[in-house]
């Protein structure tokens, strides 16, 4: 699907695909449960580390599709570090006021954005969206109107795209001007992308159901989605480094060790 | 007729989320240019996107889509490994839902700007219940976060709730929605002349 | 004979329209039938097929009454454009996709699809191939390919080919020949010379969406010859019988040159068509021939300047560089027409960008009768008939007066009434001096109109003919460069 980017075949890319994102889920939960800015850095190291030796890629790759998370990290954090509440106060300058308390739960804030940007990321690269689908129909009992549709729509993406692309330039030929201001100008290649896309999908559901799909009739599949021991390894991975960063955070911990919100009282 | 969304309705609404997607990335650029100030300029466009769910709600006019629209935007970015990952699932999920909720108490029955903006609020809302678990932002000093809120109801209104109807005005003068809407009995007695 | 479809007296009328697209038509045909309806460019074959296949009203809601109707149990559609019928990603998985709906046993599916593509000969080194690697015709064997594997005893073709080459038609009117030779095939198509042996029952629409005639193909052309001709739907021979009236404007305008050396064309940094040297002068009227994918369209854009280019380009002796040299002087009119609409109906559409005067109304006026979209004025562009979206497109094209004009495919999807029409407009513009260069699959029209032929083979402009217009001693040097 990452059509730029293209890597090995590993063992993250034989999970089944319904319980890789649940997992996943399971992950971001815990995370957004997680105060104490030790534990936070821990439980980031075990995923960055997960991401740069189990996805596959070349370093070079991954560096690649990591500059954004500089940026994620930095403007999450920065609002808070800035104008969060605090009684420490380290710096003050007219309306920015950064105290110890703020800067602290600034980088929390920006460890935890970094950590679901790269299980997002995790997943996307080591997982084809027809093999998502099919798993969702098959662990998890998705309608298959819902499952073909969107495997429909995501084959559509490049199409869609290059029809943008097309409007563009056939705009162009017809000596629209460019003047307008910004809204006007979106809205002029949006009407078109949109009304084609439209009914492009419509025509698309027309004819899958000239093919016989009917969502309430029992269906064979093509690709049987199963389990794998693959499946075992990857829970215990998390399950046993998270532990042991949680143990290491609360025994060793390098950073202050206090809750990151703010407790008035 | 039949009850429930029929394929052409799912699809059509997928599709019209995922072509929001690609007009999310156009307008990307834009909402990191104002982002990294910590003043929350961002949050003045903060509310496309939502305008998914009022865009198609308004094309195809029928219970669960704004929901399902606001599923497939943010399951579209996340499989195409958007920066905001696995965030954006859970947010689109909850946006979705408020939205619909807001559509629901009006039984689906009204499609006016009025109503679409107070849907729009919905997803606001929805988004910044998120914000206060995940974002600390109620740890922000008061003015900012007054800011914060403000500029974010704006932003909903202005996208969500005017530009989406103004985008769907349009699209409904290509005539492309009647594709997607039951024809009136009026047409079929127009037969019978 | 039993009837295997049937309708009886079918009402069907688009919602905010005046007018009953079909009143009271009554049609039946017989198991083993093979049908070919015929009709002028939206007189509504496309909705019939629509309604008789069951489409019309259960997912297509247009509304529709009839006395009767009998739909087939088991019914197939090829449709006419080859992107809109996949809904997954790979070849196999989209014919997985229907013999999953029919229920196949997993074990089975690999062979079946095999089978099924050799069968269609779409002979492909690995079934796991992306659709959208495949040409054109590639494309649409793969849906015949989907609908065989439906085992359908009726099958609707919808103008399968209108976006093919000559050799593709041909392939793939002999795969629907082999397969289906005894199952009833009702089928709609403009370019008919590939199937007329093949079809036993024509029936023919007027304009109105009436039935004229019903019958054996030879009784039909015999007897309604003088109908075909007024109403302006193929017939064979349509081109033989077909005399241009002489077009006497002689004085050249404007002497337009345009001349290219190592002009290289790029679609993601690749090169997709180069051509080494080439002078334009006016009065000429290039047709660019070649097969799916040959590069024809990208040298068009090229010349546009809507994709990356480079080496030399000039145009009356002005060197092109950007987009910005060319505003004025040439006009693309594109290989699909629903890009280019801009506005919400027909006669807004042909104003767009032009100064409105009186002149320009009565131009206007002119163009939309002459192309038979004067009853079509207020209807959103998008809502046309296939046919007639390529002629508004084209129309546009007309008044914005460029010195040169380029033209994607302008007569695809045409009855011949409007197909020598377009053409004749586009020669009254030749000889005012503005140098046409058409992209065509259509070989009549060289012959007969084109002045100079240029084939494209693999990005590259293989053959560079002078042609002697009209001259009957080409013709036989010309099939043996298109066949
Ligand atoms: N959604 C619509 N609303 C109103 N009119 C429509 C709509 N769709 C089609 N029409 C009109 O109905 C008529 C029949 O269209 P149809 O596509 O069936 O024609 P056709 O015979 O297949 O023509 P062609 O040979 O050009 O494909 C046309 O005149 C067209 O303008
Ligand atoms: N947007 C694109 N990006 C990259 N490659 C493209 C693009 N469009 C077309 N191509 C490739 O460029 C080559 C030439 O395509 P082009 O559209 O010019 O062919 P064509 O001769 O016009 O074919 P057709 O008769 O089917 O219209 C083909 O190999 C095609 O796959
Ligand atoms: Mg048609
Ligand atoms: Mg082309």
């Amino acid at each position: 699907m990452n059509s730029l980017f293209s890597g090995k075949y590993t063992w993250l890319h034989s999970i089944n695909p319904s319980l890789k994102l649940l997992t996943i889920l399971g992950l971001f939960i815990l995370a957004i449960n997680i105060h104490y800015l030790n534990f936070m850095v821990g439980f980031s190291c075990v995923i960055l580390t997960l991401f740069i030796f189990g996805t596959g890629y070349s370093y070079k790759q991954l560096l690649l599709l990591s500059l954004p998370f500089l940026f994620v990290f930095l403007s999450t954090s920065s609002s808070m570090i800035l104008f969060g509440k605090g009684e420490t106060i380290l710096f003050k300058w007219a309306y920015i006021q950064i105290s110890e308390e703020s800067l602290i739960r600034g980088i929390h804030l920006g460890f935890r954005a970094l950590s679901f940007a790269i299980l997002g990321l995790i997943f996307a690269l080591t997982t084809k969206p027809v093999m998502l689908f099919y798993s969702l129909m098959q662990q998890l009992k998705l309608p298959p109107k819902f499952a073909y549709s969107f495997m429909a729509a995501i084959r559509l993406i490049p199409i869609m795209i290059e029809e943008y692309q097309i409007i563009i330039n056939a705009q162009r030929v017809r000596g629209i001007e460019q003047k307008n201001h910004l809204l006007k100008k979106i809205e002029r290649l949006a009407i078109p992308l949109l009304s084609q896309s439209i009914r492009r999908a419509y025509r698309i559901a027309v004819s899958m159901e000239a093919k016989r799909f009917q969502s309430n009739r029992k269906r064979t599949f093509y690709y049987e989605v199963g389990f794998s021991r693959n499946d075992l390894i990857f829970l215990c991975y998390f399950f046993v480094l998270i532990g042991l960063a949680y143990l290491l955070s609360n025994h060793y911990p390098f950073l202050p060790n206090t809750d990151v919100r703010y407790l008035s009282d | 007729m039949q009850k429930g969304l029929k394929l052409t309705d799912i699809l059509v609404t997928i599709v019209i989320s995922i072509a929001f997607g690609i007009l999310y990335k156009i307008w990307g650029p834009l909402y990191y240019a104002v982002k990294p100030f910590g003043l929350h300029i961002d949050q003045l466009i903060y509310g496309m996107w939502f305008m998914a769910a009022t865009v198609a709600f308004l094309i195809i006019r029928k219970p669960g889509v704004a929901l399902l629209a606001e599923i497939a935007a943010s399951s579209g970015e996340f499989l195409m490994g958007s920066e905001f990952g696995l965030e954006v699932l859970l947010y689109g999920l909850i946006q979705g839902l408020f939205a619909e909720f807001i559509l629901f108490a009006f039984r689906y029955k009204r499609f006016d700007l009025f109503i679409i903006s107070l849907a729009a609020l919905g997803s606001c809302a929805g988004s910044l219940i998120m914000d206060f678990y995940k974002g600390y932002i109620g740890d922000l000093s008061t003015w900012n976060l007054t800011l914060f809120i403000v500029f974010r109801i704006i932003g909903s209104i202005l996208f969500t709730g005017l530009f989406a109807v103004s985008i769907a005005k349009a699209l409904e003068a290509t005539g492309v929605t009647n594709l997607v809407r039951s024809s009136s009995k009026k047409d079929h007695e127009a037969l019978d002349q | 004979m039993t009837s295997v479809t049937s309708v009886r007296n079918l009402r069907l009328k688009f919602p905010g329209e005046s007018k009953m697209l079909f009143r009271d038509m009554s049609l039946s045909i017989n198991r083993g039938e093979k049908v070919l309806l015929l009709g002028t460019s939206g007189c509504g074959k496309s909705t019939l097929l629509q309604v008789l296949s069951g489409l019309v009203p259960r997912t297509i809601d247009i509304p529709m009454k009839c006395d009767d109707i009998q739909i087939p149990d088991q019914w197939g559609f090829v449709f006419q454009d080859p992107d809109t019928q996949f809904c997954m990603p790979y070849v196999d998985e989209e014919l997985a996709f229907v013999l999953e709906n029919l229920e196949v046993p997993r074990e089975e599916m690999s062979s079946k699809i095999c089978s099924l593509l050799k069968e269609v000969g779409l002979e492909l080194e690995n079934i796991h191939t992306p659709i959208q690697h495949l040409s054109g015709g590639m494309k649409q064997r793969l849906a015949i390919a989907s609908v065989l594997a439906l085992k359908p005893d009726v099958i609707f073709l919808d103008e399968p080919t209108a976006f093919i080459d000559e050799k593709g038609t041909e392939q793939i009117w002999e795969t629907v020949k082999r397969i289906w030779k005894d199952k009833t095939l009702i089928i709609v198509e403009h370019k008919i010379e590939k199937i007329l042996d093949f079809a036993d029952r024509l029936i023919v629409f007027t304009p109105d969406g009436e039935i004229l005639a019903d019958g054996n193909t030879s009784m039909v052309f015999t007897h309604y010859k003088e109908k075909f001709k007024e109403f302006g739907i193929w017939y064979p021979g349509a081109w033989d019988d077909y005399k241009r009236e002489p077009i006497m404007n002689n004085k050249k305008e404007l002497p337009n040159t345009m001349k290219l050396q190592i002009f290289k064309g790029y679609r993601n940094k690749e090169v997709k068509i180069v051509v080494d040297h080439l002078v334009v002068h006016s009065g000429e009227w290039v047709t660019i021939m070649g097969e799916n994918g040959a590069g024809k369209s990208s040298l068009l854009l090229a010349l546009m300047q809507l994709i990356k280019t480079s080496g030399d380009y000039f145009i009356n002796d002005v060197p092109i560089r950007k987009t910005k040299d060319i505003s004025g002087l040439l006009y693309l009119v594109f290989q699909n027409p629903e890009y280019q609409f801009l506005t919400n109906s027909v006669h807004d559409e042909i104003i767009y960008g032009l100064k409105n005067d009186q002149e320009i109304e009565s131009d206007v006026k002119e163009i939309l009768s002459s192309l038979e979209l004067t009853s079509k004025k207020e209807q959103h562009p998008y809502q046309l008939s296939v046919g007639q979206k390529r002629r508004l497109s084209v129309a546009t094209a007309f008044l914005q007066k460029p010195n040169i004009l380029l033209l994607d495919e302008p007569t695809f999807g045409q009855d011949s009434l409007n197909t020598f029409k377009i053409l004749e407009m586009i020669e009254q513009e030749r000889q005012k001096g503005t140098i046409i260069l058409m992209v065509t699959h259509d070989h009549h029209i060289t012959e007969r109109f084109a002045t100079r032929l240029w084939e494209v083979q693999n990005g590259r402009i293989v053959t560079d003919l002078q042609l002697n217009k009209g001259g009957n001693v080409q013709r036989g040097i010309l099939h043996e460069f298109i066949i």
